[in-house]
């Protein structure tokens, strides 16, 4: 039922009205004249104020002032002498006319006035019952199509309204209108205002070509989640001002609901991720686990052939050794495979912590040991390096991995070198080193997986450590690249953005 | 050495305890093995042993509980074998109290210089009597609180100084960043990790020849410091 039509007074024409009024006037007038006799006049004027009170209970106020006028003329003329006639003999009932006037009219407005606020407290209870229902099925709401459904019912049923949901898109740049209530035409920049805003946009103008007028912001706690367009068809009138409040209610339910189903959504995705990551490292470090114990054991063993007393024919013992060799190389492997599944199956976990780079930078050369294969490193890092914020287990891969490579190619006993400096908002360093260089035509390439500079060159190797540097350094927010040294040789270059260091208060010494 | 050092392996994969025993037998230990967490622990009790050779990768429990159980009555050196996927297995197990890893695959040479490394702490000749520590051209005087370095006074400000000491107590240990932090600045600054990593190149700088290759302040990354003698 619209909540606008109340009670009875819009049910009677005003024509009927009218004669209603004339006819009790009519019939206090016949059924006092018998009486005229028997009571005083002033009984008579009670008489009539109540049947103008009567009037202003049932048929409204204009119909009250209508009958007060009638009774003051009816009185003078069928009852203050001269009868039948408007002129007075006594100037004293000029009194009781204007009194009598003032009375009715007076009864009139409070009347009305009464009815009025009666009439107001049923609607209000009706949209506070209206009201507490929708916040009851919106809280029971799964999907955002339901809850605009429940909005758009409510709308329809509690204003005669026709109204759709826009809400933005996953980069807040668009708004997409997400259902239409039998294709509302909606003003888009309008809708935009509001959803910048946060401010409810009225538009009186475009509600003429049948847009939607009435633009609410979807307020939430954190932001706003979207905009309700409301167009009001029936009433050519526009919306009244009572109803404002009430679609504010409806817009701010319509948002938490919406914020409860984010939030839920969030929370799922959450927890998918979680466990998805949790059930990807763990088969990891399974199969890291299942692939390793066997190669600890083949290097291990190969290894005590040589403690065998008494000792081995050196032919045996040769063996021994290729046997260790070519099992750490497998491990080696094996390790660059893992890792690449791990940075490549998508984010990757990086514990970064403010450090100075020369740490990792040591820790590398000291951990590579005879790998370097005699190649001294020369470091000239900047001494005015600031902390840098990065994950060393990571970067110390990424300095072995090419100092690795570096005394793989470069021919024997020369010098590799690795500088740093910073370069505005980034530390670039760089490893430089005296072999072949890099394959011009395919030189970025070589960072793809499984791409290695010379495909027949009987270096051991799959074309994986650059990859698994460039995921690293990409990871870190760097960037990496292969470059020839001026002068010739190889030189790789990556950086990392310096970020804000934290501030290390120097010690009272 | 008179008496034999006593080696408790516990590891659960028959042939690594295999070759493990033998690199061990090799530089003169006797050698107990344990299969389970179950047996190591009776074992540890019933054979007081000078090292304990540990892989965390038990299958009837967490290694770490082993240690911190063992920390509860003795302190023999631990030495843990640890599969590179398990970095925060790992420095838990340092955090509990193990004082050296290894990570698989390792091989025989390196295994060997590490249980040398943590036996020989073990005789009270070479740690705790004196209170002097050379390494290379420093000599520490933690009686004097004196650090010289080529016979020349360094000076070292209160938190380098005790840095130093600990460092310099553990030879050979690894402590993690935790540790450390705790030492130093106690329980409040845990998190401040980039403070250490200042002090400890303020110490390289003042006393290694080459601070970004140094070779007694030795880094563990993602792990913590090594005093190397």
């Amino acid at each position: 039922m619209p909540i606008d039509t109340s009670f009875g007074e819009e049910n009677v024409s005003a024509a009927r009205r009218i004669a209603l009024t004339v006819a009790a006037c009519a019939g206090v007038t016949l059924l006092a004249t018998p009486l005229l006799g028997y009571l005083d006049l002033a009984n008579i004027v009670m008489l009539f104020l109540l049947t103008v009170l009567v009037i202003a209970v049932k048929l409204g106020r204009n119909a009250a002032v209508l009958a007060s006028v009638l009774s003051v003329l009816c009185f003078d003329v069928f009852f203050v002498p001269p009868r039948f006639s408007l002129a007075v003999s006594n100037i004293q009932y000029l009194v009781t006319f204007v009194v009598m006037l003032a009375t009715a009219l007076t009864t009139t407005h409070f009347t009305s006035v009464l009815r009025q606020r009666a009439q107001e407290a049923v609607k209000r209870e009706q949209r506070t019952l209206a009201l507490y229902q929708l916040a009851r099925q919106l809280a029971g709401a799964m999907t955002v199509g339901q809850v605009l459904d429940i909005a758009g019912g409510f709308v329809l049923s509690q204003l005669n309204a026709r109204t759709a949901v826009l809400v933005p898109d996953d980069d807040h740049k668009t708004l997409d209108p997400v259902q239409f209530h039998g294709g509302l035409p909606i003003e888009v920049h309008l809708a935009r205002i509001a959803f910048e805003s946060g401010e409810l946009v009225r538009n009186d103008e475009v509600r003429a070509m049948g847009y939607a007028s009435l633009y609410f912001p979807l307020k939430a706690s954190l932001r706003v989640r979207g905009v309700l367009a409301v167009a009001f068809v029936e009433h050519a009138d526009g919306p009244r001002d009572e109803t404002l409040p009430l679609l504010e209610a409806l817009a701010s339910l319509v948002a938490v609901a919406l914020e409860r189903l984010h939030y839920v959504e969030v929370a799922q995705t959450a927890d998918l991720k979680m466990q998805t990551e949790r059930l990807r490292s763990s088969i990891l470090s399974a199969l890291s686990h299942d692939l390793r114990t066997p190669l600890t054991v083949m290097v291990g063993l190969a290894d005590s052939l040589f403690l065998v007393k008494p000792a081995l024919p050196p032919a045996a013992l040769e063996t021994a050794q290729a046997l260790h060799e070519h099992a750490e190389r497998l491990a080696g492997l094996v390790g660059n495979l893992l890792d690449m599944a791990r940075l490549n199956a998508g984010d990757v976990i990086l514990r970064r912590e403010w450090q100075p780079l020369e740490e990792v930078v040591g820790a590398s050369i000291k951990l590579l040991g005879t790998a370097l294969d005699g190649h001294p490193v020369n470091t000239a890092l900047d001494a005015a390096l600031p902390l840098l914020e990065f994950d060393s287990v990571l970067i110390e891969r990424v300095l072995c991995n090419l100092l690795e490579n570096a005394a793989k190619y470069s021919p024997a006993q020369t010098p590799i070198a690795l500088h740093a400096r910073q370069v505005g908002s980034v530390v670039e360093v760089s490893l430089l080193d005296h072999g072949p260089g890099f394959p011009g035509h395919r030189r970025n390439e070589l960072f793809n997986m499984f791409v290695r500079g010379q495909a027949e060159s009987g270096r051991p190797g799959t074309g994986l450590g650059l990859a698994i540097c460039k995921a690293i350094i990409e990871a870190h927010g760097g960037t990496i690249e292969a470059d020839d040294r001026p002068g010739g040789g190889a030189l790789v270059r990556f950086t990392l953005p310096v970020g804000n260091p934290p501030s290390v208060e120097e010690e009272p010494s | 050495m008179t008496t034999p050092a006593r080696v408790l392996i516990i590891e659960d994969e028959k042939q690594i305890r295999r070759f493990v025993r033998v690199a061990v037998e090799e530089e003169g230990c006797q050698v107990t093995e344990a299969e389970t967490m179950a047996q190591g622990l009776v074992q540890a009790g019933v054979r007081q042993p000078d090292l304990l050779i540990l892989d965390l990768g038990l299958p009837d429990g967490n290694g770490i509980d082993l240690i911190h159980n063992l920390r509860g009555w003795s302190d023999v050196p631990i030495l843990i074998l640890s599969a590179r996927s398990r970095e925060n297995d790992k420095i838990d197990a340092l955090d509990a109290g193990a004082d050296d890893y290894l990570i698989k695959p390792f091989s025989v040479g390196e295994l060997r210089a590490r249980v040398r490394a943590l036996l020989r702490r073990r005789s009270p000749t070479s740690e705790s009597a004196s209170p002097v520590i050379e390494f290379g051209r420093v000599v520490v005087d933690l009686s004097r609180r004196l650090v010289t370095r080529e016979g020349e006074t360094m000076h070292l400000t209160p938190i380098e100084y005790r840095l130093l000491s600990v460092l310099v107590g553990h030879p050979g240990k690894v402590l993690t960043q935790r540790n450390l932090l705790r030492e130093i600045w106690g329980p409040s600054y845990s998190e401040s990790s980039h403070y250490l990593r200042v002090y400890v190149s303020h110490l390289r700088q003042k006393l290694e020849d080459d601070p970004t290759q140094p070779e007694y302040f030795l880094t563990e990354t993602g792990v913590g410091y090594r005093f190397q003698p």
